[in-house]
């Protein structure tokens, strides 16, 4: 139904213009501290001075770069591994009781050890995303590859194609809807961990600038900085999901899930 | 060189395609053993459209993995083409009760990939593609993936997928069980049209007497406990098989009761 569909759009329209409204005429009424409580208008101001000044672009591109190094890294990492565990019994008999060890410990615990080892540079930052991306990762991609269905296994076989052939044409594609999955959650535990990380002690970043702005009672930078987390956020799972539907038209078709391990 | 080394082929005219010697399998998982096949022996003509019926249970699923070489049997001789059977190959060429098309791949490609992994040129692939989806009478479906298909498409694809590679055999495992009566009887008379056309050997289980009458040049009935053979009728009715004629129903009355089926009074 058109008409519900835009009723519904209109409310929603309505409700946020009202909560802004709300907000900015409270900042403004004197009943709250405006500096405590910065009016919507003046965060757009302030957005605005640092985007000129290139100084919100310097710490949205260095929290940026890190995020995409350590997704990256883990996820290639949480994919070797979880194929290799799934396909190598003996490889997982070894290994996995360590890897659910620290799985059991949240990444953000090792926040304080990071920079303890790696200091506050790119390096501390890069490691602790790359952890916590990894798990997701390596959970999902270890249960796709294992539970990857024998029968589409034999059909293929019987189509010609037998070892590494069967794992190519068929077991890495049966195990994609998990794998994607897995690297779904990731975005948002990477930026969970970047966030973490650049509160805890760095020299650029957009949690650099929030933990900044504190310190010298910038409640409106503060604001400006969560809006660009956000924005990096809805940007990033966007443009996954973009990439997905492009890339494997299939995929939304398959009640692809994730099933614990 | 002898000259009649050179004009043997390696199967010999009149030599079976398919030849079972003792054949025998058991389950054996730690709470008990299933005797799943007994001893069978059974040797199969090139061309032949053989319909394997029994109960449930009685080994049918098991006897046609077995040639196809997902399972290895417990004792016994099996050799298709003059070939010990070792794991599955392209030459036997199977379809599956649900399908088992690759979700992933759209329905050309699906009938594509055994050419494709026996590294035929893309042209070639397509034009065979093509051909093979006129034949099972979806010529301008090739482009939609699986989950855009009805079950009675993707059994057709799944057929063609198959057929695609020209395996000498093909195994079929009660591949129309979930299709409505009427997909059914259609996908029946291509499947009939294409083993005439292109003279296939098949080897189709099922577990509808009719499908069978209506299929089969040769019935194979088992039994269960341990899975064995009880008869094996040569099919000579006429094609096209009319469900009405009198032979028809007396076979049909004969299969039923070696199946053990009470048949309607
Ligand atoms: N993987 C398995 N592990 C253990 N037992 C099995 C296995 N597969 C089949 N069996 C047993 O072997 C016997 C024969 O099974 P099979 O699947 O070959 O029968 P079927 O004739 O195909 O039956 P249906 O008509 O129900 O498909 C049955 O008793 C079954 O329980
Ligand atoms: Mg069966």
């Amino acid at each position: 139904m058109a008409f519900g569909v835009s009723r519904h759009s209109v409310a929603g329209m309505i409700g946020t213009l009202a909560f802004f409204g709300a907000w900015e005429a409270l900042s403004r009424s004197g009943f709250v501290n405006n500096v405590m409580l910065p009016a919507p208008s003046t965060i757009v101001q302030s957005a605005w001075e640092l985007i000129l000044t290139g100084e919100l672009p310097r710490h949205l591109g260095a929290s940026l770069v890190r995020a995409a190094i350590g997704f990256l890294g883990g996820s290639a990492l949480g994919v070797i591994l979880g194929v290799a565990m799934a396909r190598l019994p003996l490889l997982h008999g070894t290994i996995n009781p360590l890897v659910q060890m620290f799985r059991a410990v949240p990444s953000l615990a090792f926040v304080p050890l990071a920079i303890f080892w790696f200091g506050i540079g790119e390096m501390s930052k890069i490691v602790l995303i790359a952890w916590g991306v990894f798990f997701p990762v390596w959970v999902n991609t270890y249960i796709g590859v294992r539970d990857v269905s024998p029968l589409l296994g034999r059909a293929a076989a019987s189509l010609g194609a037998r070892g590494w052939r069967n794992f190519a044409y068929v077991v890495i594609p049966g195990a994609l809807p998990f794998i994607i999955a897995g690297l779904r959650v990731s975005l948002s535990v990477a930026l969970v961990v970047l966030v973490a990380a650049e509160l805890a002690g760095a020299a650029f970043g957009v949690g650099y600038l929030i933990q900044m702005s504190q310190q010298v009672f910038r409640v409106d930078q503060m604001f400006v900085g969560l809006i660009a987390l956000g924005a990096m956020g809805f940007a990033a799972d966007l443009l996954f999901e973009h990439a997905v539907r492009r890339l494997l038209p299939w995929y939304g078709a398959e009640q692809a899930g994730q099933k614990g391990p | 060189m002898n000259a009649r080394v050179e004009i043997a082929s390696p199967i010999a005219v009149g030599e079976p395609l398919i030849t079972c010697i003792e054949l025998g399998h058991v389950y054996d998982f730690g709470r008990g053993r299933t005797a799943a096949l007994g001893s069978i022996s059974l040797t199969i003509d090139r061309g032949e459209f053989v319909c394997v019926l029994g109960p449930s249970g009685c080994g049918k699923t098991t006897l046609l993995n077995i040639l196809a070489g997902f399972v290895v049997p417990a004792h016994g001789d099996v050799r298709v083409g003059g070939h010990a059977v070792d794991g599955p190959s392209s030459e036997r060429g199977v379809v599956f009760q649900d399908y088992s098309l690759f979700p992933w791949l759209t329905a050309q490609a699906n009938v594509e990939f055994g050419l494709r992994m026996a590294g035929r040129a893309a042209r070639e692939r397509a034009t065979i593609a093509h051909d093979l989806l006129g034949l099972v009478g979806l010529p301008d479906e090739g482009a939609k993936y699986p989950f855009e298909l009805s079950g009675g498409m993707k059994q057709r694809i799944a057929i063609a997928r198959a057929l695609a590679t020209r395996p000498s055999l093909l195994l079929m495992d009660e591949p129309f069980a979930a299709l409505d009566a009427m997909t059914r009887s259609s996908l029946q008379a291509k499947l009939v049209e294409i083993h005439r056309q292109e003279r296939p050997t098949i080897l189709f289980v099922t577990h509808n007497i009719t499908e069978a009458l209506v299929l089969a040049s040769r019935l194979i009935v088992m039994a269960p406990n341990p899975g064995r053979i009880v008869e094996d009728i040569r099919i000579d009715l006429p094609r096209p098989r009319r469900r009405t004629a009198p032979r028809f129903n007396e076979i049909y009355e004969h299969v039923a009761r070696a199946i053990g089926l009470e048949t309607a009074e």
